[in-house]
């Protein structure tokens, strides 16, 4: 596999260029490690170890895969992919740090949901406290989150806004984000000479 | 529930849509607006269900969608829901990836992360809120969600071991 070379590019210097195949192994075996969250620390443990990404590199890739829409893991697993290998390497990554979850969680499911009648009473008990704390660990997930939009200007109105419009008076995402995030790019904007139509 | 087949076109829709409008991952108030109320595919507590579930999975915690897919369709339903959530984020995902190490320094880039990052703290919160009024029903559970928060957030143990303890603590209470 000889790929493209960018030239003068200085955050991509891998060692070796990985195979798909091999990238799809090593996702494989970080989800498997990343059961209960930490996803990106062992993507980022399993990158360098192997000598596959700088650190530099990797917190760029991480960066970005906050940015765009959809979940976060599987993202940084497609976008970690597409920089090493290309298409191909995007396609394998995306698989290999799915696979392990689905089989799971088709198997869970195919229990849980297939049981006539409901789940037995102290089954439905111990997912209704399951709940709880998968409640905290979206609570945990949101701190980081919300403390960095938090520090960018206008964030708090910001965040307090969405947080109502969506949470309590349920509103329809798109033209909540249409609006809030335009409202944000008002303040955001790179230079105030914009022409106001 | 209906009865009704799920039409499989519109369940690959739907999540599709799912997941190119989740920022930050996870995404539950827009979840339940479009699965629980709007669609009626599942219900309340199935989304509380496949949330706690994800959480106890390899890979990333929102395979949740999985199970909603199973709910709702069976295992046609399932594949359905995790390829319409995950294949055009990850699309996306991947031509963002090639195209960014050019365009990294442009200022609107800058001013869009900066507009949207406020946006993705508000609706992970909305998010809580909406799974909270399901799964904290009595004063027991607020307990136990505090505890675990508590031992997450100051201790920061193992998320799918709190879950597990939580779902032992629950079984026993029987919550």
């Amino acid at each position: 596999m000889t790929r493209a070379r960018s030239g003068d590019n200085p955050t991509t210097s891998p060692a070796a260029s990985p195979t798909p195949s091999a990238l799809a192994r090593m996702f494989v075996v970080v989800a498997l490690a990343g059961i209960g969250g930490g996803l990106p620390a062992h993507t980022r443990r399993a990158l360098t170890s192997r000598g596959w990404m700088t650190d530099e590199a990797f917190a760029e890739t991480y960066t970005l895969a906050q940015l765009t829409p959809g979940p976060n893991a599987v993202n940084l697993a497609a976008m970690v992919g597409a920089r090493l290998a290309g298409r191909a390497g995007a396609l394998a990554c995306t698989i290999g740090v799915l696979t392990p979850g689905i089989v799971a969680m088709l198997a869970v499911s195919a229990v849980a949901l297939g049981q006539a009648g409901g789940l037995p009473p102290a089954v439905q008990s111990g997912l209704r406290g399951a709940a709880c704390a998968a409640l905290a660990v979206l609570l945990t997930a949101a701190l980081p989150v919300v403390r960095v939009g938090w520090g960018v200007r206008g964030g708090p109105v910001l965040t307090a806004l969405t947080f109502l419009a969506l949470g309590v008076l349920r509103l329809d995402l798109l033209p909540v984000l249409l609006a809030l995030v335009g409202v944000g790019l008002l303040i955001h904007r790179p230079r105030p000479n914009s022409e106001k139509a | 529930m209906t009865d009704a087949p799920v039409n499989l076109a519109e369940l690959l829709l739907a999540f599709a849509r799912l997941g190119l409008i989740s920022f930050g991952g996870t995404n539950v108030a827009e979840l339940e607006r479009a699965l629980v109320l709007h669609h009626r595919w599942i219900d309340a507590q199935t989304l509380a269900n496949g949330f706690a579930l994800g959480q106890l999975m390899p890979g990333p915690n929102m395979l949740a969608v999985t199970h909603y897919g199973y709910a709702a369709a069976g295992l046609p339903g399932a594949l359905t829901a995790t390829l319409g959530f995950y294949g055009p984020t990850a699309l996306l995902s991947a031509v963002v990836a090639l195209v960014w190490q050019r365009h990294n320094k442009h200022p609107w880039v800058v001013a869009f992360r900066n507009a949207l990052l406020p946006f993705g703290g508000g609706v992970i919160l909305a998010g809580a809120l909406v799974l909270g009024r399901t799964s904290v029903t009595s004063w027991p559970a607020a307990l136990l969600a505090g505890v675990a928060f508590l031992l997450l957030w100051r201790t920061g143990a193992n998320s799918a071991v709190v879950v597990l303890g939580a779902a032992v603590v629950g079984a026993l209470l029987g919550l």
